[in-house]
Formats: structure tokens, C-alpha cells, sequence
């Protein structure tokens, strides 16, 4: 009975997250028009901090890799924090540390910036413990509220 | 805190290494020892650490318990060109992230875990770019795993 309990679970699990993954696109992004990769930043320092989420750094995508002067100036990393969150998912399972600290990526093009961050929803749904995908999921809807106000 | 760590480390220990995603090595080792020991192994192998990000002592500074985490980045400068070259997406992967979890005196250090990538970015060029990274990966951890 046990044993048929557990399959069950493992299968209705399984299908869940199938369904899911199928329906969780791997990155969230944004395209800004008209602005250029400074002013965007300006914007998603003020987004995050407005969300309850404090800035960490930023940095070029070729940081440390390269001489300073020659760091690729279009793409760029900004990394941000809620201390909570993170002690929160870190309790229920270490591998949430994937999605830790949160990170956007900000690439520049000729018209404006694109803004993608990895969808902790979906990166959840790959590490397989259920007691984070809601954590995941609200973290999910910060990132998209904080890429949709950058927008505005 | 402790019992999702020991969990952790069980279910390292117990995998098969080959089949684990993601790809982990443990040895007996300080949480600094271990930040030394990967720092060695990724410049073995043309890599350099970009950033420890020491959430440990942050979680504590700011009254929390130690959750005996630490991530640190990874990265070369080869592996910027080619991910903007076979897909800008991937930048999201780097610089590469190692997770060290710390627990009963061991260290466990854990990739990104490669397969939803794989799985999701099915062309040609991506796959040869994230199968190639994992490789790599797997060669710092060994690395990592026996000095």
C-alpha cells in the first residue's frame, strides 16, 4: 500500500512538473527601446530596491576575465539579494543556491537593452523538490514585476 | 539547516558519479580549504575565479544561521565568445557557478545542473557549448576531488 502510495506520489510529482516545465519558458525577458544600458541600470537599481531587494554589484559579463579596459561595456550582470528569501529557500533545500544571489543580465543592441534573468520556477522544477517550488514561484513573479517596472 | 545539509550530502554520497545532475565532488575539507582547493582546479584548467559570494557569513552578519553555502563563479574568457556566438541566452550561465555545501566535515561541490539546458536549448550549437562546459566542470571537480 505504502509502496503504491509513493508511486503515486512520484507519478502525479512527475506529471506535474512535466506539465509545468512545459509551460515554464527557461528566461524572462524584457526589451527596452530607446534607452541605453546606464539608464536601464539606473531603473532596475530603483525597480529591485522598490520590490525589497537589496543590490549586491554589478559587473561586466567578461569581469576579472579580461584586462578593465577591455571588459565588453554591453552586457552586464546586476546581482541583487533578500536576505529572507535566501535564508528561506537555502533551509528547504541547498540547491536553491542555483538561483542565488538573483541576477539579471542586461545586454545592449543598437535600439535599446534586452533584460532576461533565468526563471527560478524553472530551475526549480529541474532540481525536483516540490517545498521549493513556491518559493520559486513567488520569486518568478518579483523578477517579472521588476522587468515589467524597468519597462515603464 | 543541518538536516537539509546532511540530506544533501547523503544523496551526493550515494549517487552514482556519472549519473549525477548536477555534478558534484565531496572530499573531507574546511569551507575555506575547499574555496582554495576549486580555485587551484579551475585555474588547472584555464579558469579563474570571477567572485566568491560568501552567503554564509551574509546570512550571519545579518542574524541569521549559517547555512553553510557558498557559491563562487568560475569563468574564462573563451567561454564568453563562445556562448555570444552560438547563443546570447547562455550568457546566463556564465561566469559558471559552483555551490559549496558544507556538512559533517565534508565539502560538496555542486554545478548548475546542466540537463534542463540541455533539454530546452536543443540546437547544435548550444548543445556542443553546454556539453563541452560540463566537461569541463566535471574535470574541476575531479581535480577538486583528489588534491
Amino acid at each position: 500500500m505504502f509502496i503504491r502510495f509513493l508511486r503515486g506520489l512520484a507519478l502525479a510529482t512527475g506529471l506535474a512538473a512535466g506539465t509545468a516545465a512545459a509551460t515554464e519558458p527557461p528566461i524572462l525577458t524584457v526589451t527596452i527601446e530607446g534607452r541605453d544600458i546606464n539608464q536601464t541600470l539606473v531603473a532596475l537599481h530603483r525597480a529591485a530596491a522598490g520590490h525589497n531587494y537589496s543590490y549586491v554589484r554589478q559587473q561586466a559579463i567578461d569581469s576579472r576575465l579580461v584586462p578593465y579596459g577591455q571588459e565588453v561595456r554591453s552586457v552586464r550582470l546586476f546581482y541583487f539579494c533578500n536576505m529572507e528569501k535566501m535564508d528561506r529557500a537555502l533551509r528547504l533545500d541547498p540547491r536553491a543556491a542555483q538561483w542565488i544571489p538573483y541576477r539579471i543580465t542586461l545586454v545592449e543592441t543598437p535600439t535599446g537593452v534586452d533584460l532576461m534573468a533565468v526563471n527560478p520556477a524553472w530551475v526549480a522544477l529541474g532540481i525536483g523538490n516540490p517545498e521549493l517550488w513556491p518559493e520559486a514561484e513567488a520569486l518568478k513573479r518579483d523578477f517579472l514585476s521588476i522587468l515589467d517596472e524597468v519597462t515603464l | 539547516m543541518r538536516g537539509a545539509g546532511l540530506l544533501f550530502l547523503a544523496a551526493c554520497l550515494l549517487a552514482p558519479v556519472t549519473a549525477a545532475e548536477p555534478l558534484t565532488a565531496s572530499k573531507p575539507a574546511t569551507m575555506l580549504r575547499a574555496v582554495e582547493d576549486i580555485t587551484l582546479a579551475a585555474a588547472n584548467h584555464d579558469m579563474v575565479l570571477v567572485k566568491d559570494q560568501p552567503i554564509d557569513t551574509a546570512l550571519q552578519k545579518r542574524g541569521f544561521g549559517n547555512p553553510h553555502v557558498r557559491v563562487l563563479f568560475i569563468g574564462s574568457e573563451t567561454a564568453v565568445r563562445w556562448a555570444e556566438a552560438a547563443d546570447p541566452l547562455l550568457l546566463n550561465l556564465l561566469p559558471l557557478r559552483l555551490t559549496l555545501v558544507e556538512a559533517d566535515g565534508m565539502v560538496t561541490v555542486m554545478t548548475d545542473d546542466f540537463e534542463p539546458w540541455l533539454r530546452d536549448f536543443p540546437e547544435e550549437p548550444a548543445q556542443r557549448l553546454l556539453k563541452a562546459w560540463r566537461v569541463e566542470l566535471r574535470e574541476v571537480l575531479d581535480d577538486y576531488a583528489w588534491q
